[in-house]
């Protein structure tokens, strides 16, 4: 019995296969952590990404976690759906240790909730960070953060006046 | 012999200071890529008596290589303040000048010089290693005549320079 039959018996997932080695498996959230078990016991035994991506047409967050079979050398990348607004996930971290980390990453990057993670939600890349939205949401305006907080380009010897009249 | 003035003794200590530069590079962005050649053999600028350097004490020049964003900057304004007088800042690269390709990015400043005092930038993206020997002779003319003077833009316009560095830093 093949990995990918054995992913395709798994209740409540939706498989679709773009090579013979990477194989894209769609879930709903409430069914995330049960699938990244039977995963894990399937033989996915390395978690390679957690990453999110903002989809905001569809008013949605991409939530994927990129796992790695040693024995088969498979890629199953699971992703899932959640809401943009009041966004919420449950910890991982449980089934692959590392995604402690990407989790808080994801918190701070895209302000999504994890349930579970003590640490998501605290200070973890950004420093002195002072917008109000999350960095990498698609509605973040990223010139007009840049034109707020930076001093904007002006040349050279413009800069050694005004230093000189202050 | 008569006894020498203050500008004489001046004019000396430029001209051997610029003979002798000892050179930290901060390498945060890819610009630290074209100094490895410029080190080597096949461009040498130890000819001109450029050695790079390894703590901030003992060095004349800080090299900023590429984008510095708000993580480094801190960390870039530690070192700068370290440095004895007198010592020069170098912005390598478009990032430093005006953030290149990263001028809109959330984390990286725009421009170097509104934080610390810049004396010479090179253009460029990534400027080879020619263009590297040619801003050396340049800064040690600005040395020879006494306009490499960034040190002191700094202590006169102290008040300017912490008010940028606290808008960012918090």
């Amino acid at each position: 019995m093949s990995v990918l039959d054995k992913i395709k018996g798994i209740e409540g997932v939706n498989v679709k296969v773009q090579r013979d080695n990477r194989i894209f498996v769609d879930v709903k959230e409430d069914k995330l952590i049960s699938v990244l078990y039977v995963l894990k016991n399937i033989g996915f035994n390395q978690l390679s990404l957690l990453s999110a991506v903002d989809r905001i047409n569809e008013e949605q967050f991409e939530v994927f976690y990129v796992l790695y079979s040693n024995r088969e050398k498979v890629n199953c990348i699971v992703r899932t759906y959640i809401p943009r607004d009041n966004p919420k996930l449950v910890t991982a971290a449980i089934i692959y240790p590392p995604a402690h980390a990407y989790e808080r990453e994801i918190a701070e990057m895209f302000g999504i909730k994890v349930e579970g993670n003590a640490d998501a939600g605290k200070p973890f890349i950004l420093e002195n960070f002072k917008g109000d939205v999350p960095p990498l949401r698609k509605d973040f305006n990223s010139m007009k953060y840049v034109n707020a907080h930076f001093q904007p380009f002006r040349h050279h010897d413009e800069v050694e006046l005004e230093a000189k009249d202050e | 012999m008569d006894k020498m003035t203050e500008e004489q003794y001046r004019a000396i200590s430029n001209m051997l200071r610029k003979r002798s530069l000892w050179m930290l590079h901060y390498c945060t962005g890819c610009g630290a890529m074209e100094l490895p050649p410029t080190m080597t053999s096949r461009y040498d600028m130890e000819r001109f008596g450029i050695v790079p350097y390894v703590t901030p004490r003992q060095a004349d020049i800080l090299l900023v290589t590429g984008y510095v964003n708000v993580k480094t900057l801190k960390r870039i304004i530690t070192v700068y303040e370290q440095m004895l007088d007198p010592k020069y800042v170098i912005g390598f690269g478009s990032c430093a000048i005006n953030g290149g390709i990263y001028y809109d990015s959330y984390s990286v400043i725009n421009r170097l010089d509104a934080y610390i005092p810049v004396d010479v930038y090179i253009a460029g993206c990534m400027p080879r290693p020619e263009a590297i020997i040619t801003m050396f002779k340049h800064l040690m003319n600005l040395i020879d005549s006494g306009k490499a003077d960034g040190y002191k833009r700094y202590k006169q316009n102290y008040e300017f320079y912490k008010n940028n560095q606290r808008k960012v830093l918090g």
